[in-house]
């Protein structure tokens, strides 16, 4: 029956622990191999498009999320070869209709060429000829015949629909295309996005792909099937870089708490069977059958609990990809991949984990000699030893160390120190636990005055002669309230104070954004000047960079891909950086800003761009404000030609008359208007908080269960203890009153140590970000975790308690 | 004579078996009284009825001139840490606290202030002046016991049951147990009831209960080791000899 408890306890914990790393093995899958789903080029065999990820040296090759391209005379060469029926150059470009709904995806415009390749044929009408012709989707209420104003490209325009097509997007001549993807002239003069290839009757494709890859060589790529996904949305692509770098942020977190909970299930499962195996020593098993035979059990509990805990974890997943889609942090075109592979190395993994915890757990119990063995075993309480505790006690002192970072560094990277310096200090905690606990509660025995009530006073001197028991539930108490406050409230602190920052920084009454057209359209910004009030109106974009020693704490040697402002250099009425050296009217040419602890003014930067263009610019500014834009700042002129859209995302406006702004509407009736402006890394950050606070969610209640389920067995094997408290004259409700006591000491006990090690790195935090000693964010989030955690205590005690003290009543 | 705790036709039943079987008795002041019997005779039953640490499935059980039967759980309990005090084979010391606050435990439930002088004598006398502070994982078994034994007596109780006091000992531990018990008989007047299957543990004691299939079959005064070893031997063959029932008057 007591082995019984403790293998529940491990399956339980194995089935929690393969749930997880399955879960997170799917997603990472998902990064390395999952295919873009709703292909529009079904009829192309072949794409040939420009490399989307810069290699890396020692490090998974950064995605570059802007589009890349590709010579269009290339075309006519691929068209030459062997085996290809046709080559055709392909762009696409935002065209959206001008009344259209207000929305947050542009529709695409392309050339008529196209049409064929994307499966679309004419259901009316003929195909786009002049300038101003367009041939338009069935679903579009616009008629054959009329005339409809399109914003494509940034331009707006008026145009004769000649024909309707069984397609999505808007077709439009080709060479008209050309121009409104900016291919005319500029530096993206006569490229395309991709070559399409048509492979001739009796070519596989795939040897078609093989003889292109040899003609075009490494500079280009070539892709068949659901690869060709790739080529055609890079944007798409570079989302699954997320899913690599998602799970391995919070990697360290799972793999710990899993290694905690199984470590921790195995081995109660084991002490549980203490006496047993002892006699088995007694009867005369050898340690290493003891050791055999423990290992064997565990072994059955984790492998029955192997399968449901994939499935679980598959589902886990699945959830986890609809939450990402639901954020915007994953294109819906980006499906999770499922293979057994996860589910594989989760297993082995696990299975690895508990033979390690087993074999731990096993030794001093197989390795005594018989006879002390079983009175070992009869003798609970032990001495928790000295180096464990002063280990413990020195990892809480690194760890408080490192969360002073804050107090140093202003910036990004200043975060891991408190993050690393919780989960540190839970590692502490743990360590030395078992002392503290019973330097605590010896504190207590001898304060508590002498008349208190019996039960309380025997469960202050059970938590105190029990202190490894006790100290076990009280860390894994306390790390969940240490990792649940900790974790979400560093983010929400640090994104209070990213936006108080970004407010200062943007000195705006007013934001514009357009994403229904793809970008601010390019008549937009005089317009806005115009208007009544307006003092003054600059566009902004955000794009991707690549570079070395970019931010604070970026290792010299790996690049770092993030995103950056892009401004011009009339932004400096408007945005407030806090310029310490040059300024940002030099914001010209190949030129950036940077924050003025990574750079001086004058030096030159090596750069990659979004679309993986290699430039070098110069430090024109450096600046004091890099919490709220980040630490890098790009001149538009740098920028342009190398990303998608070519178009600016943002108009920022200083106007003494916001509402004037309202006459833009009837003029671009799918604009939005705002009048806080926030950072353009803020809904990014706000995305991580709501992923991070689910991850946080699934991997605690993990915990959880599993503490409940250890003291419920914990507290289901003292039967004999309080049978005999019993005897000695306790009635059934001293013994109730006595267990009710124990659990809210261990739960009050574990809720101050918890909020401890969350609290002193949260006020380093706060101090560094917000010059304030509180966080901010939900504060109601400490007291919440706290009731939770007395509940879930105050259960496991109980209920086995009440068992235990109805059947003593018959026995006793 | 007073009875400190009396037993009318008292029957206890597990399911079919029959552990005691219409038992009267009663246990005297001041005498030290040993319940013998071969394993099953139903002499644990019998003393866990006498304690209140069982209810009987017939018959009634008076302590301190309260009849237990009519008690719910907590007021049995109650009573039973007014009158009764226990020692155990196991001896049942909680091993998160210290030996000496094991000592004052029942007295601490009942919510009584522990008699200083009382108990520091009673150390004395069992010797564990200097093992007060340690825990009990940290004594041999003989001292365990004795404390035990100090624990039973603290509250300074009508009765002490032992059950098997000298089981888990060896034979010196034992010696200094059962000649603590009869001191405490001898010099304080204490009432001790102790259940042994060992003759010579018996034999320390003023009368010995001879106990077989749920019922006395034996009273024997100021009984010899070897009387009772023979009695118990012819048990044990199944040679079942009456001489009396009823109890020690």
């Amino acid at each position: 029956m007591s082995g019984l408890g403790g293998l529940v306890v491990a399956f339980f914990a194995v089935f929690g622990g393969m749930a997880l790393i399955t879960g997170t093995g799917v997603i990472i899958e998902s990064g390395l191999r999952s295919n873009i789903s709703g292909q529009r080029l079904v009829h192309a065999d072949v794409l040939v498009s420009a490399p989307q990820s810069l290699a890396q040296e020692g490090d998974l090759p950064v995605a570059l999320p802007e589009r890349a391209v590709v010579p269009s005379e290339l075309a006519g060469e691929l068209a030459r070869l062997d085996g290809v029926a046709s080559a055709t150059g392909d762009v696409t470009f935002p065209a959206t209709p001008l009344g259209d709904q207000k929305g947050d995806a542009a529709g695409a415009g392309h050339g008529w060429a196209s049409a064929a390749l994307a499966g679309g044929k004419l259901v009316s009408g003929r195909a786009p000829r002049a300038a101003d012709e367009v041939v338009v989707p069935k679903g579009l209420a616009v008629r054959q015949g009329t005339s409809v104003e399109i914003v494509a490209g940034g331009r707006r325009g008026e145009y004769q629909v000649t024909g309707v097509v069984n397609a999505p997007d808007l077709y439009f001549a080709d060479s008209t295309a050309a121009e409104l993807a900016g291919r005319t002239g500029g530096p993206r003069a006569d490229t395309v996005d991709l070559i399409a290839l048509r492979a001739a009757p009796g070519t596989d494709p795939a040897t078609l792909a093989e003889a292109v890859q040899r003609e075009v060589g490494e500079r280009y790529e070539v892709r068949t099937g659901p690869a060709k996904g790739d080529a055609e949305s890079p944007g798409t692509a570079a989302a699954r870089g997320m899913l690599i770098a998602l799970p391995s942020s919070i990697s360290g977190i799972s793999m710990l708490i899993v290694g905690f909970v199984v470590g921790g299930g195995i081995s109660l499962s084991i002490t549980r069977q203490r006496r047993d195996l002892a006699l088995l020593r007694a009867a005369g098993a050898t340690p290493r059958q003891v050791r055999k035979l423990v290992g064997v059990q565990g072994m059955t509990a984790a492998v029955a609990a192997l399968l449901p805990g994939a499935a679980a974890g598959y589902y886990l997943a699945a959830h986890f990809g609809d939450l990402l889609i639901h954020l915007g942090l994953l294109p819906q075109e980006l499906p999770l991949t499922y293979s057994p592979i996860p589910a594989a190395a989760a297993a082995l993994v696990l299975l690895g984990v508990v033979r390690l915890s087993a074999w731990a757990a096993s030794i001093s119990a197989s390795k005594m000699p018989a006879v002390a063995a079983v009175r070992d075993a009869q003798s609970e309480p032990r001495q928790p030893s000295a180096v464990r505790f002063n280990s413990g006690l020195l990892i809480i002192l690194a760890a408080m160390g490192l969360s002073t970072m804050p107090l140093f560094l202003r910036g990004e990277v200043a975060i891991l120190g408190p993050s690393l310096g919780g989960l540190l200090s839970v590692i502490g905690l743990a360590l030395a636990g078992p002392k503290l606990v019973q330097k605590a509660t010896g504190l207590l025995v001898r304060m508590l005055p002498a008349r208190v009530s019996p039960p309380l006073w025997l469960a202050v001197s059970n938590t105190h002669g029990y202190a490894l028991r006790t100290a076990g539930a009280v860390a894994a108490l306390g790390m969940v309230i240490t990792l649940g406050t900790s974790n979400a409230l560093t983010h929400t602190t640090v994104m209070r104070a990213t936006a108080d920052e970004t407010a200062r920084t943007l000195r705006a009454d007013a934001v514009i954004t357009a994403p229904a057209y793809g970008g601010i359209p390019r008549d937009l910004l005089g317009e806005v000047r115009a208007l009544p009030g307006v003092t003054s109106a600059v566009t902004a974009s955000t794009t991707t960079v690549i570079g070395r020693g970019l931010a604070l704490g970026d290792g010299a040697e790996s690049a770092m891909a993030r995103s950056a402002m892009v401004l011009g250099p009339e932004a400096r009425g408007l945005v407030d950086l806090g310029v310490t050296k040059g300024s940002l009217a030099d914001l010209k040419g190949p030129s950036i800003a940077i924050d003025e602890r990574s750079g001086a003014v004058g030096e030159h930067r090596d750069l990659v761009l979004g679309d993986g263009a290699k430039v070098r610019a110069r430090v024109v500014a450096t600046y004091s404000r890099a919490l709220g834009l980040g630490p890098v700042v790009l001149a538009r002129d740098l920028v342009a030609g190398h990303t998608t859209t070519d178009l600016d995302s943002t108009v920022f406006v200083r106007t003494a008359d916001p509402s004037a702004l309202n006459k833009l509407d009837k003029r671009w009736p799918a604009l939005s208007v705002a009048s806080a402006a926030t950072s353009p890394q803020a809904g990014e950050t706000s995305a991580q908080l709501w992923i991070n606070i689910a991850v946080l969610a699934v991997l605690l209640g993990y915990v959880l269960v599993s503490v409940a389920n250890r003291l419920v067995a914990t507290t289901a094997a003292r039967g004999t203890e309080l049978t005999a408290i019993r005897r000695l004259g306790a009635t059934p409700g001293q013994i109730r009153s006595m267990i009710r006591w124990e659990a809210l000491l261990i739960a009050l006990t574990a809720s101050v140590a918890g909020l401890l090690m969350s609290a002193v790195p949260l006020m380093f935090l706060s101090i560094g970000f917000l010059g304030r000693p509180w966080p901010a964010g939900p504060l109601w989030l400490a007291p919440a975790a706290v009731a939770v955690v007395c509940a879930v205590v105050g259960l496991a005690y109980d209920l086995p308690a009440r068992r235990l003290v109805r059947r003593s009543e018959r026995v006793a | 004579m007073s009875h400190v705790v009396t037993l009318e036709a008292v029957t206890k039943k597990y399911g079919e078996l029959v552990a005691l079987d219409n038992v009267s008795l009663g246990f005297p002041q001041g005498r030290f009284v040993a319940v013998m019997g071969p394993s099953g005779s139903g002499k644990s039953t019998l003393i866990q009825c006498a304690a209140a640490l069982d209810q009987p499935t017939s018959g009634s059980v008076t302590i301190g001139g309260v009849d237990v039967g009519s008690l719910n759980e907590t007021k049995r309990t109650i009573l039973r840490r007014e009158h009764v005090g226990f020692v155990f084979q196991s001896y049942n010391l909680l091993p998160a606290i210290t030996v000496e606050e094991n000592l004052t435990l029942s007295l601490r439930l009942a919510g009584k202030r522990p008699d200083r002088a009382w108990i520091g004598e009673l150390v004395e006398r069992v010797g564990l002046q200097d093992r007060l502070r340690h825990r009990p994982a940290e004594l041999s078994g003989g001292q365990q016991q004795r404390a035990a034994i100090v624990r039973a007596l603290a509250g300074r109780p009508d009765v002490v049951f032992a059950d098997e006091p000298t089981g888990a000992l060896d034979l010196r531990s034992a010696a200094q147990v059962l000649d603590l018990l009869r001191g405490l008989v001898d010099d304080l007047g204490q009432t001790v009831v102790m259940v042994t299957h060992d003759p010579a543990a018996a034999a320390r004691a003023h009368d010995a209960l001879v106990m077989a299939d749920g019922k006395v079959v034996d009273v024997l005064a100021e009984p010899s080791a070897e009387d009772l070893a023979a009695r118990l031997t012819q048990l044990a063959r199944g040679g079942l000899a009456v001489h009396a029932v009823g109890g020690v008057r």
